[in-house]
């Protein structure tokens, strides 16, 4: 079987990539913005934000397929590709190995802080209806030790490098850009991209604790 | 500026066989100013005495042309895949260290066996699909000179396999066929007539093993000593994959 | 008996040309080669492939190209070969571009042409600076097709030994060996086409060839019976960059871009030459050729700086150099007109010659020689298409093309050629090999069990006696040794004293190298075991090379001896009694030399016997006239 779309590699691949932006980017996206919203203060945030998403009609079969079961195949795929890998990023000091070898560290790292901070919040909300009612609390309770907010910082930077980094080669990948030179701009663009959302994933953070 | 040395002290990692543990041994050998790295090795062939004055079998190195496009010598020189011919002693740091070239089974001490690479461009389809080599009496295919002019650049992969040395997707156990067959796969989609066959190279390098294997590393532009541009290549391969499974999906295939 | 079969030795353009067509004629192919085929030694060629195209508006001519290969190589050619060498090369250049081989293009999309030495018109077909490389990529992809449909087997680090020939002479297979293991196997097939390049090594390190480029494949088959052709034309190539490994081709373009070349005039100066004076400068070039000064012809040149440090004791430190220097001219004009080849000086010998002025030597380039081949004449004065004749050796069933036959260049090779007879050559004896196949005898008894296996103890005894060896010698040292002895008797200039020396001299590193050590005794890839074996075999073709040189008594083409020079008398012109009484003895003398060298092996020394040469194209009539 040659025919690339019978071809489950192929296939998985690019499902991989795909779904690295959509809706998994989009949704990190999203979800910085809404928690950017704490800097308005608990009263705003519990009831716009949280209250109006917990409203939404279908909220579980939305947060499964749309978020769990994209970043959980994303996350599969993303693992079975890691066997591949033989990064020197001393041998090789160029900010493209670089990355290359940091795209797959900064994987590992985001699942772990994902457990952690979905256990966190969401599942441990499940069970415990303060946090949903008070989510704002609930956080500002939590980013208050250093340690938490040490590790949240962490796990922002590592999702947003992942996304600005995967953008940047999800355009080599399907194409889009082929030249060096092309590569290179697309490459500040998404840096940009990168440094604007940590701005606004930072600014989140910083929300609760006002 | 450097003082000029008055030696030139080699580290050189070896082994006797493919299955034998790997060993070094340091050579210091009398510095003259127009040595480059093939022509030390052949001064040390002569004489294989280590620094404590050990009488040692000779180094097993690969060489050939010398001039940097058969391909054969290249190997890790100070860290970096680089073909030893162009390796001038006067600019490189002392002691310069050699080992065989990474990713491919060593046979003997700094010689390795690359048929990866062979294997590779027949996996690709990496030919022009003739009748056969003999006079049509047609003129051959028209090629603009700017198309030429960027095919050309492909056309000088010589195989040294340092793009695939310091790839870090390609190895043992790995399925990927490196670099250098990709940017073949390239330059015969662009030929007139290779054009004709380039569904059945795409299929090839959409299996496993083939492009998607890429991690974009982008090591190999900036080892490769005839300065292919690599991962442009890579770029163009996802355009027209892109493309292909577009056409697989919905036709015409 | 099975199925016949072929092997070809030797994975260059002509080994996978022939490969491609014995391939293409339905017959199973095993090609053998040193290494991985695409590094052969055709890589290097940078310049061009001739073919008449005449795309440049020149009205060139097919005629031209015969008569400009004819003349360049002094007569000293077979006619017919040519011939159908010039006629062909055009459909050979449409086939190469089929191939998918990136020739340069015109800005309409056709091939390019451009001027190289010697010729009126623009005949050269290049790829960028890298032709050689280019039209061997075109092959090698070519042959991995066939490789990946089953119809060609590679043995890559496989080297060929020696011809399994029957009781009635004929070649039926050779014994070879595993680079790796040492294992020696015999390969049975009914035709060997042996195509094994040039045997620049033997003076080496002045020589721009490969490493592998030893002519052992070539003596081995002479010692088992084939004859050696010409084997004193050797083309130096005047301006090579020096190197410890090897030198490097440093492009004619660079005195015809208005290099000047020079030394200092005090002998053993030392200054650095930027600090030396106008006036202390010898620019021999110019003094010894007022008419052509530094562009005078490639022979001219070698023998001038020959002249000037071997003889007149003023290379650069006493030594084998001169300059080419550069640094007067413009720079930007430089730069633009020899980008490539500064590149290349500027990677290898790690200085600018923008600045300073490069080091360069003349160097052995090209070996016009090689080993006998037939050829059967056409009506139409060309080489019959597809005779079995062509291109076979002297031994039934083995064939030779490329730089290790010496069919196509007589006494001296016209730039942009050499690519070319290396794939015509190919070509033409895989045809050939194919027929000689399809006319064998199908009840041909098969070859002797006893035969092979004795020739196998015998090369196994070869290995385990260099293995078991302990003498004092160094093969590396004692290939140094050749090398220089080579270069300094049997090359720019000859004379029969020293051709004496040589072939004693010879005989004394045999003798060294019965004396050999390894110094190692690990079986596995030993480097060393394998050259020693090739060196073995250098030494005995240099052998045939110096006694051929040592017979013959003129000038011609690449091979010089002074003592035997026909000077055109000066300011005489046809018509004067001594200008006339000199075409007499030009014509005296071509009825005496103008003759085939054959060297048959024998040992202490070669047999040395002449041919007549085919000139049914185009008889020499008059000496050549420069003036």
């Amino acid at each position: 079987m040659t025919a690339s779309i019978g071809n489950r590699h192929f296939v998985l691949r690019r499902l991989h990539s795909l779904l690295g932006l959509l809706p998994v980017g989009a949704f990190l996206i999203f979800h910085l913005w809404e928690n950017s919203q704490s800097r308005f203060g608990a009263e705003h945030y519990n009831r716009e934000v949280v209250e109006a998403l917990q409203g939404l009609n279908y909220l579980v079969p939305i947060e499964l397929l749309v978020i769990a079961l994209p970043l959980i195949l994303h996350a599969v795929i993303g693992l079975a590709i890691l066997r591949d890998q033989r990064p020197e990023p001393l041998r090789y000091r160029y900010a493209r190995n670089w990355a290359y070898w940091l795209q797959r560290l900064s994987g590992i790292a985001i699942l772990a802080f994902l457990v952690l901070h979905v256990g966190m919040t969401r599942i441990q909300g499940l069970w415990t209806p303060a946090i949903r009612t008070d989510l704002y609390g609930h956080m500002q309770t939590l980013l208050s030790d250093p340690w938490i907010f040490t590790l949240y910082l962490a796990g922002l930077i590592a999702s947003v490098f992942h996304l600005a980094n995967g953008l940047a080669t999800m355009a080599i990948v399907w194409g889009v850009t082929t030249s060096a030179a092309a590569q290179r701009r697309f490459a500040w663009a998404c840096t940009g991209f990168g440094v604007v959302l940590a701005a606004l994933g930072v600014h989140g953070m910083l929300g609760f604790l006002s | 500026m450097r003082e000029t040395p008055s030696t030139i002290e080699l580290r050189i990692r070896r082994q006797d066989g493919p299955d034998t543990p790997p060993y070094w041994e340091t050579f210091v050998l009398p510095y003259a100013p127009d040595h480059n790295v093939v022509s030390v090795l052949m001064a040390l062939r002569e004489h294989p005495l280590t620094h404590d004055g050990r009488r040692v079998d000779p180094v097993c190195w690969d060489h050939n042309c010398m001039e940097e496009v058969c391909g054969s010598c290249a190997m890790l020189i100070n860290g970096v895949p680089r073909p030893a011919c162009s390796a001038l002693i006067d600019q490189l740091e002392q002691p310069i260290v050699l080992e065989p070239l990474p990713k491919f089974p060593v046979v003997r001490d700094l010689l390795v066996d690359r048929s990866a690479i062979d294997a590779g461009l027949r996996k690709v389809h990496a030919w022009i699909e003739i009748d056969g080599a003999w006079d049509t009496h047609e003129p051959p295919p028209r090629i603009a000179p700017q198309q030429w002019a960027t095919d050309y650049l492909y056309s000088r992969c010589m195989s040294c396999g340092c793009c695939m040395a310091a790839c870090p997707q390609f190895g043992a156990g790995s399925e990927f066929v490196g670099p250098a067959p990709l940017a073949q796969v390239r330059l015969m989609n662009a030929h007139p007539t290779g054009r004709h066959d380039k569904t059945e190279r795409l299929h090839a390098i959409m299996a496993e093993g083939g492009l998607s294997d890429c991690g974009n590393a982008q090591n190999c532009v900036r080892v490769c000593p005839k300065a292919i541009p690599l991962t442009t290549a890579i770029g163009e391969l996802g355009r027209q994959t892109s493309i292909q499974a577009l056409k697989d999906l919905f036709g015409p295939s | 008996m099975s199925a016949p079969g072929a092997i070809v030795v030797g994975g260059g353009l002509g080994g996978l040309w022939a490969t491609l067509r014995l391939a293409e004629a339905g017959f199973p192919v095993r090609l053998f080669s040193l290494f991985e085929v695409k590094r052969s030694h055709s890589v290097c060629a940078q310049g061009g492939i001739n073919a008449v195209l005449d795309t440049k508006g020149e009205r060139d001519s097919i005629d031209q190209h015969i008569l400009d290969t004819i003349k360049g190589g002094e007569y000293l050619a077979n006619q017919p070969p040519i011939k159908s060498l010039c006629e062909q090369a055009p459909g050979l250049i449409r086939t190469f571009a089929r191939m998918g081989v990136t020739f340069s293009r015109t800005p309409e999309g056709g091939l390019d042409l451009r001027l190289f030495g010697g010729v009126k018109h623009r005949r050269t077909c290049f790829a960028g600076a890298s032709t050689g490389q280019q039209l061997l990529y075109g092959v090698d992809q070519q042959v991995r097709r066939l490789e990946s449909l089953g119809r060609v087997e590679k043995f890559e680090w496989w080297e060929f030994l020696s011809l399994l020939i029957d009781a009635d002479g004929r070649c039926r297979g050779i014994l070879a060996m595993d680079l790796r293991s040492l294992e020696v196997r015999p390969f049975l097939a009914d035709t060997v086409v042996l195509a094994s390049g040039g045997f620049g090594q033997l003076y080496a390190p002045k020589t721009t060839t490969s490493t592998n480029s030893t002519g052992a494949a070539a003596s081995r088959v002479y010692q088992q019976g084939a004859w050696f052709a010409n084997g004193e034309f050797f083309q130096f190539h005047p301006t090579a960059m020096l190197g410890r490994d090897k030198t490097r081709l440093m492009s004619e373009a660079a005195r015809g871009e208005g290099g000047r070349v020079w030394v200092p005039r005090t002998p053993g100066d030392r200054r650095d030459p930027r600090r030396i004076p106008e006036r202390e400068r010898f620019y021999f070039l110019e003094e010894f050729f007022p008419a052509y000064g530094n562009t005078v012809a490639r022979d001219e040149a070698s023998r001038a700086i020959w002249r000037v440090t071997r003889e007149l004791g003023l290379g650069i430190g006493g030594g084998d150099r001169v300059y080419l220097d550069l640094t007067h001219l413009d720079r930007r004009f430089v730069a633009t007109r020899l980008g490539a080849i500064l590149e290349i000086y500027r990677k290898f010998a790690g200085s600018d010659p923008l600045d300073t002025p490069m080091e360069i030597f003349p160097a052995a380039h090209y070996g016009m020689g090689g080993l006998w081949v037939d050829f059967e004449r056409d009506t139409d004065g060309g080489m019959r298409p597809g005779s079995a004749r062509n291109h076979a050796t002297n031994i039934p069933g083995l064939y030779a093309c490329g730089e290790c036959d010496y069919a196509y260049h007589g006494a001296n090779r016209l730039g942009a050629n050499s690519l070319l007879s290396a794939s015509f050559s190919g070509r033409v004896a895989g045809e050939a090999a194919a027929n000689y196949l399809r006319g064998l005898d199908p009840a041909r008894p098969a070859l002797p069990e006893t035969l092979i296996t004795a020739e196998r103890r015998r090369q196994e005894a070869i290995n385990q006696r260099l293995l078991d060896a302990d003498g004092e010698e160094n093969p590396y040292t004692l290939h140094q040794a050749l090398g220089a002895l080579m270069t300094e008797r049997v090359g720019v200039v000859r004379d029969n004293a020293g051709l004496e020396q040589a072939l004693a001299e010879l005989d004394r590193l045999e003798a060294r190298l019965a004396r050999i050590g390894l110094g190692e005794a690990n079986r596995w890839a030993n480097q060393t075991l394998v050259f020693t074996r090739q060196l073995a075999d250098m030494i005995v073709l240099a052998k045939a090379v110096t006694a051929s040189a040592l017979a013959r008594d003129e000038c011609r083409g690449a091979h010089h001896k002074p003592d035997f020079e026909l000077p055109i008398p000066e300011g005489k012109f046809p018509g004067d009694p001594e200008f006339e009484d000199y075409r007499a003895r030009w014509r005296e003398n071509n009825t005496r030399w103008l003759k085939t060298t054959l060297a048959e092996y024998a040992a202490p020394r070669p047999r040395i016997h002449y041919q007549a040469v085919d000139l049914s194209v185009c008889p020499p009539s008059e000496p050549r006239d420069y003036r």
